[in-house]
């Protein structure tokens, strides 16, 4: 994957350009918002990572002037600034994910590679198949190998939202966010408890299983 | 002149003096009116009395004759007064009277007239001193049937001196008005000048920095009684403020530095002794996360507790929130060996922030589920509750565990206190602080009770006015 990162902390950046190499991601870097906007808008990346607070332009006002250029690539926002308003202004200015400073790198790296593939058609399918499992939208019906499962509407969500981004690592937060909408971080196991619940209903009695938990990032679906 | 000029740039002292203005200048009409009332009022008895009389003189005329004319004429002449009487025959020739000039129109033609005169004889001493006065008349005439010609009349000057004297009392009351309003307007003004000086005086003292200063309440009860209590609930609210960063201050002194302390001398044991980088590297991983939760909680109670902008307030199905936060916990709780209970009513609705009451919730139902020691012969149960009394909106979060002691319930939620027993458990010792940071935020409150057994937390808040706007 392709990577512009547009951030003016040089050790973060560093720090960053090195450990998603060590991901397989090449990634270019700016340190500030004229560079960054200029490269952003003269060549193709899969994702931009752009921090909120730079010298010579905010980075902010990039998102917005690339989406109104109609420059769909994918923009994750990181920043200081984590209320709730600032995350909202920072999601209607044009960015498609927003990450909280200071953050893990799992949590980055998932964020990165589900926001490429939203860029994908795979975003508008009506199923998904991993595997024998099969997930129909439009009939809300879930499947293992010809037979019915039935699931709660939020498992239902949660299949949903693991299966849409099959093959990538989704973390805790994430899956807070997009199958709950809230935007915090649990104190307790409550996302662990939820899936292995789910677990049970889609990997009890096959012999191999398709939920995977990613020690110290978070779940995965895959064959 | 320099403190007049002051004086006079102060908004009371500009309000009394237009007050005192239109005051005057409507007493001044008022007696105006009242002065120009009396005068025509004056006027038309003098008229009704010449008209009876002369109408009294013509009958006596016609029913006892001339003889008798003549002597009452001579007779009314002769008293003292103001009245005027003539009596001519029909040539014009004097026969009796008190005036001597009079114009001869007024006996060939009857009729009402006003003219001047030489006044035969004083009728008040002070006149007589000048020789004889003009006297100025006014008279009706009129022709008797015995073929004489009478003239009655009365001297104005009379009047005319009565009406100088009401005018005479007319200035003196006006003058009275002026002087007495000035007096009130003046009292009225240092009155409220000195108030609103107590007021200045006090909130001088509060920006030098005795924040603990407070505004003067008389026991009036008046209006400035009410501004002077809302600002001092308003010094109270900033001086609560302020002790409460202050709090935080020292709080993030305290608690942030532990753990970096922590911090540091694991990563200088970890360089001095060798081989544990790894474990020591991912503890520290471990205790920076920590430092982070703790920070943003710290962070997001000091902003509730500041008031986020309306912006982020929007009409809030709070059933959907408190019902999707007991589903999120449910199974958690159901792997603790605690059944988790709702009873939500439908349709409840608040003007809130749904990040932060969803925050609070989930506070409750992590701390009912962390804290939880059972009670023997007592089932596990947490209980999420919502319901709505009068006004108000009820969210409620009870377990059935052993509970806070009565004197700790107020402690638990300040910031960083953690009671004893729970310092074992992870935690910042922020959780209820923020719920009680968001209540208030809300305009509502947080209170711990006795669920007997247990811990009731409830979230007292204000229910949505019906009538306002839906979105």
């Amino acid at each position: 994957m392709k990577i512009l990162l547009i951030e003016d902390d040089r050790e973060a950046a560093s720090y960053l350009i090195q450990a998603l190499d060590e991901a397989g991601h090449v990634t270019h870097h700016a340190s500030d918002g004229e560079t960054g906007y200029a490269m952003a808008s003269s060549m193709d990346y899969d994702v931009l990572i752009v921090d909120r607070m730079l010298p010579r332009r905010d980075g902010l006002s990039i998102v917005e002037s690339l989406r109104a250029e109609d420059d769909r690539t994918p923009v994750l926002i990181l920043s200081a600034l984590g209320e709730v308003d600032d995350r909202v202004t920072g999601l209607r200015a044009g960015g498609d994910d927003y990450l909280v400073k200071p953050y893990a790198f799992t949590e980055l790296l998932a964020r990165i590679e589900v926001l490429a593939r939203r860029a994908s058609p795979a975003e508008a399918a009506t199923s998904f198949a991993v595997g024998d499992l099969l997930l129909d939208r439009l009939s809300r019906k879930v499947e293992r190998d010809g037979e019915a499962i039935l699931l709660q509407p939020r498992e239902f969500r949660l299949l949903e939202y693991l299966m849409k981004n099959a093959g990538k690592v989704v973390t805790r937060t994430m899956l807070l966010e997009n199958v709950w909408d809230y935007h915090f971080d649990p104190q307790t196991n409550v996302i662990d408890v939820h899936m292995s619940r789910l677990r049970a209903k889609i990997d009890k009695g096959y012999a191999n299983p398709l939920l995977h938990t990613i020690r110290g990032a978070g779940y995965m679906i895959r064959e | 002149m320099r403190r007049l000029a002051v004086l006079w740039r102060t908004t009371t002292v500009r309000l009394t003096a237009l007050f005192m203005l239109f005051f005057v200048v409507f007493a001044v009409l008022l007696l105006g009116v009242i002065f120009w009332q009396s005068t025509v009022q004056l006027q038309r008895q003098q008229t009704e009395a010449i008209d009876k009389e002369s109408a009294q003189l013509q009958r006596l005329d016609r029913n006892n004759g001339f003889r008798a004319t003549i002597l009452a004429v001579q007779r009314l002449a002769a008293m003292p007064g103001p009245g005027i009487y003539y009596l001519a025959d029909p040539t014009g020739q004097v026969i009796v009277g008190n005036v001597s000039d009079l114009p001869a129109e007024i006996l060939s033609d009857p009729g009402t007239y006003s003219f001047n005169y030489d006044r035969q004889r004083p009728f008040s001493d002070d006149e007589a001193a000048d020789g004889p006065p003009r006297g100025m008349a006014m008279v009706r005439s009129a022709k008797l049937e015995s073929g004489l010609i009478l003239v009655v009349g009365r001297d104005v000057l009379e009047r005319r001196g009565f009406s100088a004297l009401i005018f005479q009392w007319f200035l003196f009351g006006a003058i009275g008005i002026l002087v007495f309003s000035m007096a009130a307007g003046l009292f009225t003004a240092v009155r409220v000048l000195r108030r609103v000086d107590s007021i200045t005086s006090t909130s001088r003292k509060i920006m030098s920095g005795s924040l603990s200063e407070r505004v003067p309440v008389t026991r009036r009860n008046d209006e400035f009684d009410g501004l002077a209590t809302n600002l001092n609930q308003m010094l109270d609210r900033i001086e609560q403020l302020m002790l409460g960063l202050k709090e935080v201050t020292d709080n993030v002194a305290h608690d942030l530095k532990t753990p970096l302390t922590r911090l540091r001398n694991r990563a200088e044991a970890a360089l001095r002794e060798g081989g544990h980088e790894r474990e020591a590297l991912e503890q520290t991983i471990e205790e920076s996360d920590r430092l982070i939760k703790t920070f943003n909680a710290l962070l997001l109670i000091a902003r509730a507790e500041a008031g986020t902008p309306t912006g982020a307030m929007s009409r809030l199905d709070l059933s959907a929130v408190v019902a999707d936060v007991a589903e999120l916990y449910g199974p958690l709780a159901e792997d603790e060996g605690l059944q988790l209970v709702t009873d939500v009513a439908p349709d409840v609705t608040v003007e809130a922030n749904r990040e932060l009451i969803g925050q609070a919730l989930v506070n409750l139902v992590e701390n009912a589920l962390k804290y939880y020691e059972p009670v023997p012969g007592v089932p596990g149960r947490i209980a999420v509750g919502l319901r709505r009394d009068g006004t108000r909106v009820l969210v409620e979060v009870a377990d059935t565990g052993k509970g806070i002691p009565a004197e700790d319930r107020k402690r638990v939620m300040e910031r960083f206190v953690r009671l004893e027993k729970s310092r074992t458990a992870p935690g910042s010792g922020l959780g209820l602080s923020l719920v009680a940071a968001v209540a208030r935020l809300h305009r509502g409150e947080l209170r711990i009770e006795d669920n007997a057994p247990g811990v009731r937390a409830v979230i007292d808040l204000p229910a949505a006015q019906i009538t306002s706007r839906s979105n």
